[in-house]
Parts: C-alpha cells; structure tokens; sequence
C-alpha cells in the first residue's frame, strides 16, 4: 500500500477529528487565499478599468488626480497637435465640471457630474440604451448621455429636452441655461454607486461652460498609434508639451495606489502572515497530537519491517492530505468569503461600482498553492522528526506495561 | 530649508502673485487619516497672506472667502444644536459637530466592518480547530475516564472537572493572546507609522477589546472542551475502559 492511501486510510479511521482539521485548514486556507486577492485585487482592478476604455496614455496639465488640479487650456487645438504625432493613434480631450438640471414642479435641480469628450472609435462609456452623442450642434442644442441614476431621478425618457447650468472646471459660476435634447442613457466606466453622471460633446461642454471652442480640458485622453506602446507615445507628447504631465495607465494605476489604497496591500500582506502562522501552528499541534497518540502503532508498523522513511513519509502524506483537502475547499469558500468581503468594502464612498477589492488571477491561486505545500511540509517536520526518532523497543516495552 | 530663510510662494506654475515669506518654524503637521498616504509637503501662512496670493481679483468677494470655520463652543454647549441652529439661520451653510464628523466618515466605518469580518472569519477557523483538537485530545484521556468511572466518579462529576480544566486552560490561553497582541501592537504601530510617515496609532488594545476578547475566547474554550467530552462521557463505562 502507498504511503498516501496508508495516510487516507488514517484519516478515514478518524472522521471527526480528521473533517475538524480539514474544515479549519479550509477556513484558514480561505483567508490566506483572500488575503492574497486582496494584496493585488485594486491594483488589477484599476487597470482594468483603465484598459477598457481603450486609451493608454492620460495627459493631465499635474500629477493630480483627475477631477482635481488645474485643467489644460487650449484643449482642443492641443488635442490635435497630439493626434498628429505619428506615434499616435487617437486623442481625446475629456472635460469634468459640475452641472444642476431643472427639474418641473418647483423641486430643487439634481446636481450632476457634467463629462465633455469627443466621439471617436473608443468611447469613454458604454450606450446601454438610445444611441450615442454625434457631433454637431443644431438650433435645440447639443446632445446629452446621462447614467441611469439621472435617468431615473429625472424621470426622462429618450427625445427629452433638458436644460442644465454648467459649473466647470471647480468654478463658481453662473452661467445661462444650455439646452439639450437627451439621446441615450450610458454606463461610465468610473461612477460611484450613487453618482449622477451626463455627458455630451467636448464642444458643446464647451457651449454649456461659457467657452465655446476654448474650454479646458481636464485631461487628453491618448491611444498609441498600431504597433505602438505606451512609453514611446508618453515620450512624444512630453516632448511636444514638456510643461505638462503625460502617465501611462500603469503610472496612473501607480498614483491612484500612492493616493491611499496601498493600505489593503499592507494590511493583506499583514493578515498572510498571521494566518500562515496560525495555520502552521494548528496543523503542528494536530499531527504532533495524532503522532503521540499512533506512537505504540507507529513502532509495531517499524517492527513489522516498515522502514525509518516510510513512517516519515506516511506523516508528510497525512499532513499533506490534510493541508491538501482543506486547500481545494479553502477555494469555493474563499471564493465566497471575497465576495462578501468586497461587498464590505465597496460601501467605500467615491469608489467606482465597476471597482473590485477582490480579484482572481492565476497566479495568485498559484501562491496560494506554494504557500499551502510550504505548510503543509513545515507543519510536519517536528511529527516527522518525532517518528523517525523512536525507539521501537521501548515503546513497544512501555505499551505492554501500560 | 532652514528658519529665517526666504522663500517665493505662488498659487501657480507661473508665479502669478507671487509673493515672499520668511520660514518662521518647521512642524509636523497634526495626524490626519483622511490624508494617510498623500504629499506631506505643507506650508502654513496667516490667512489673509494666503488670500492675497490666491484670490481671484476680478472677485471682490474673493478676500472674504474661506473654505471652513472651525468653531470651539464655550461651556457646556450642545454641539449638534448649535451646528442645526446655525444651518437654520444660515441656509446654505453646512454646520457639523467633528465628533459626528469623525464618526460618520466613511472610510473607517467600512474598514472597522471589514476588520470584523475578518475577526469573525478568524474566530471561525479557530473554534474549527479547538473542536479538532479537544476531541484529539479527549480521546486521548479516554481509557483515564473510563477507570474513574469505574472507581465510582459519576459523569457529572468529570464533567464538572472538564469545565474547571477548560476554563483554567481557556482563561490562561485568553490571556496569552492578551499579552502577545499588548506585545505586538508596538511593533504594528512603528512599521506603519514608518511606512506612512505619520504618528496615528493603527493598533490600539483598549480594556474594551481586551473585555471582548475574553467575553469570546474562555466561553468558546470551555464550550469546545465540554461538547468534546460530552460525547465521550454518554459512553458506556465498558466501552470506555474498552473492555
């Protein structure tokens, strides 16, 4: 019989102390594999969110953060040098103010984060009903995309007249109404839960903000040309402006770190340890208990002619049965316990909803399996030392005396 | 930058309204855990220095404008009807008591349910593993229990001494934890007091927690311990003596 189905069979002899053990190696095992979601979950989240809407450089006049700082004037005439670098495939200049929409019935108007982008091939948001925003400003006005949120308070539908007083840039202002026809609703990529969102064209952001043609932009939105990367096309355009900021997703997704979320790296990687720890620990103190216990059994096997290693080895194997068991349930339940987890977090005010804590890569569930093996051999070292140093004789001796 | 040098200030890349100031001290700036992870690099002046050099001339109201008022309230007066008293005579102004304030932001309140969910996880896989090896370690003492069985103690009598041995062991462990978090609490701090540059206290064992700890702990010792042994107690006493 084989050292591992010797093991199983020790197990199974034991049902109930050998499922305690491997339901606490998977509660353990399912917070060292969150933690491990946790320590990188924001950072690929991030980027993701970043990648999706298919540009890869942001040029922002600082190091702000969008949303904050000073805006880049003379957005549109720059956003047109920039498209015609050759290492460039598109650029769009993205405009963010503040916006108040009337509402009937004397109600106070709904506030709303007011985004002015240029249509291209990639869209800054995704239409989830009605079309999209075209470019072309008739006599009723521009067109404007709202988020379901300022769908639903507004009560609009699609072909709705709306008028709205735009506060741009993070200025006071009190400009006249802009009226709009509302033409679809959309998905932005960045919203909070509760966010009000519209959007229309870069030009007629412009209109609504008192600049026509001559509006700041907040950032230019950048993607590199066919067969480019984003370093080189970074170069060029700080080469172009040195004055202003050009970062590539990954300098971004680096920024948004600095700004406060390396926290639930820290604390991740401070639970790991604690739990690989305890986990370790628990797992020596159950073989080393099992071991004393199977002592007279473990020297009667050595006198029947099992080998010094063999018993060794039969300890690695329970211990990686264990460890092993409880790691492959530690999956589903740390699956789960994550989804939890990050229902906790994402209560985070000004969080983006499309933003997760948790995130599943490869390699994360690689470590996970790396760091279960290293336990499972460390927790089984000090009951592999015990079986390969007892003496069989007197053990033998003290079992037919007791 | 030393005390007593001259330095140019601008609200600007461009250096519009620039104006000089003498560096009259250096500080450290008052913990902030809104700002944990952001740019240290701070500058104090008198207000109305700092309003000359950022305000908008063509804004006569520019001078006059201020992003808050911190207020301290004399006596024995109630902050919270002070704050809707003024939001009552001042529409449009936003009144708020900083205990309220403190309590309500948002990022701590998720973190503190976070920790506790992690704490409850914890809690979890560790009361898995005392269930696991009480019952080892139960039935260990099994042939112990069938002799004084044998020798006429009574079963609610061993149970009795299961609760004594389980609360000793639960309260000794308790206290161990204890300790150990007392001991590593500093540790915690400094690595990320270093790591933030800041000098908030990240962990802090306050007699509150210490309570709780104890409250969870011994109960779940002495429960593991007691559930174990029950089972094995319900055994014949010839089955345990195994005979």
């Amino acid at each position: 019989m084989s050292a591992l189905a010797f093991a199983w069979r020790g197990l199974v002899r034991q049902p109930a102390r050998a499922g305690l053990g491997i339901l606490g190696v998977a509660a353990v095992g399912a917070l060292l594999f969150d933690m491990l979601l946790l320590s990188e979950g924001l950072v690929l989240s991030m980027r993701d969110l970043l990648e999706r809407v298919g540009f890869d450089v942001r040029v922002r006049a600082t190091m702000a953060l969008p949303g904050s700082g000073p805006g880049i004037a003379d957005a549109g005439r720059l956003t047109a040098a920039i498209a015609a670098l050759p290492e460039v495939g598109e650029a769009v200049a993205l405009g963010l103010g503040y916006a108040e929409i009337d509402r009937a019935g004397g109600r106070r108007p709904l506030a709303v984060d007011f985004v002015g982008a240029d249509t291209s091939r990639r869209r800054v948001w995704t239409v989830t009903a009605g079309r999209d925003i075209a470019d072309g400003h008739d006599a009723r006005g521009g067109e404007l995309l709202v988020n379901q949120n300022v769908a639903s308070r507004l009560g609009a539908t699609l072909g709705d007249v709306i008028q709205l007083r735009a506060s741009c840039m993070h200025q006071t202002s009190a400009l006249p109404q802009a009226t709009f026809t509302l033409v679809g609703i959309a998905e932005f990529p960045f919203d909070t839960v509760r966010q009000m969102t519209a959007a229309t064209t870069f030009a007629d952001f412009g209109i609504a903000c008192g600049a026509p043609g001559s509006a700041d932009a907040d950032m230019i939105l950048v993607a590199s040309a066919e067969g480019g990367d984003a370093e080189t096309t970074r170069d060029a355009i700080a080469r172009l402006r040195p004055d202003l900021n050009p970062m590539t997703n990954e300098q971004m997704v680096g920024l948004v770190q600095q700004s406060g979320l390396s926290y639930f790296r820290q604390i991740s990687a401070v639970l790991m340890t604690v739990t690989m720890s305890f986990g370790m620990l628990l797992i020596t103190v159950l073989l080393t208990v099992s071991v004393n216990q199977r002592l007279a059994e473990i020297a009667a096997l050595r006198a029947l002619g099992f080998s010094q290693r063999r018993v060794v080895l039969d300890v690695l194997c329970e211990s990686a049965l264990l460890v092993g068991l409880g790691g492959l349930l530690a999956l589903p339940l740390g699956a789960a316990l994550a989804v939890w987890l990050d229902g906790i977090l994402k209560r985070m005010p000004g969080l983006p909803v499309k933003l997760h804590f948790f995130v599943f890569e490869p390699q994360a569930l690689a470590i996970h399996v790396s760091l279960l093996v290293a336990t499972a051999v460390i927790a089984a070292l000090y009951p592999m030392w015990l079986v390969a140093r007892l003496p069989i004789a007197t053990t033998l001796r003290n079992e037919v005396i007791s | 930058m030393r005390v007593g040098e001259i330095v140019t200030l601008a609200a600007d890349a461009a250096g519009t309204h620039a104006q000089r100031f003498r560096v009259a001290g250096i500080y450290e700036p008052v913990p902030d855990p809104m700002r944990l992870n952001s740019s240290k690099h701070e500058a104090r002046v008198h207000l109305p220095d700092l309003l000359s050099l950022t305000a908008n001339p063509a804004d006569p109201l520019a001078t006059e404008t201020v992003d808050a008022v911190n207020i301290a309230l004399g006596g024995s007066s109630d902050a919270e009807e002070f704050s809707r008293d003024l939001m009552a005579r001042a529409p449009g102004l936003i009144a708020q008591p900083v205990r309220a304030a403190a309590y309500r932001t948002g990022p701590f309140l998720v973190l503190e349910r976070f920790h506790l969910a992690i704490a409850i996880v914890t809690i979890l896989a560790s009361t898995v593993f005392l269930l696991a090896l009480t019952v080892m370690l139960v039935d260990e003492r099994r042939e112990t229990v069938g002799v004084l069985r044998l020798i006429g103690l009574s079963a609610s009598r061993l149970l009795l001494q299961v609760f004594a041995e389980g609360v000793i062991v639960a309260s000794a462990g308790a206290a161990f934890g204890i300790l150990l978090a007392i001991a590593s609490q500093g540790l915690i701090n400094v690595y990320f007091q270093w790591r933030y540059d800041t000098a908030l206290v990240f962990v802090r064992i306050t007699p509150g927690v210490v309570w709780r700890s104890i409250a969870i702990a011994v109960p779940l010792g002495v429960i593991g311990s007691v559930a174990a042994s029950w089972v094995l107690l319900r055994r014949g006493v010839l089955s345990l003596a195994r005979r």
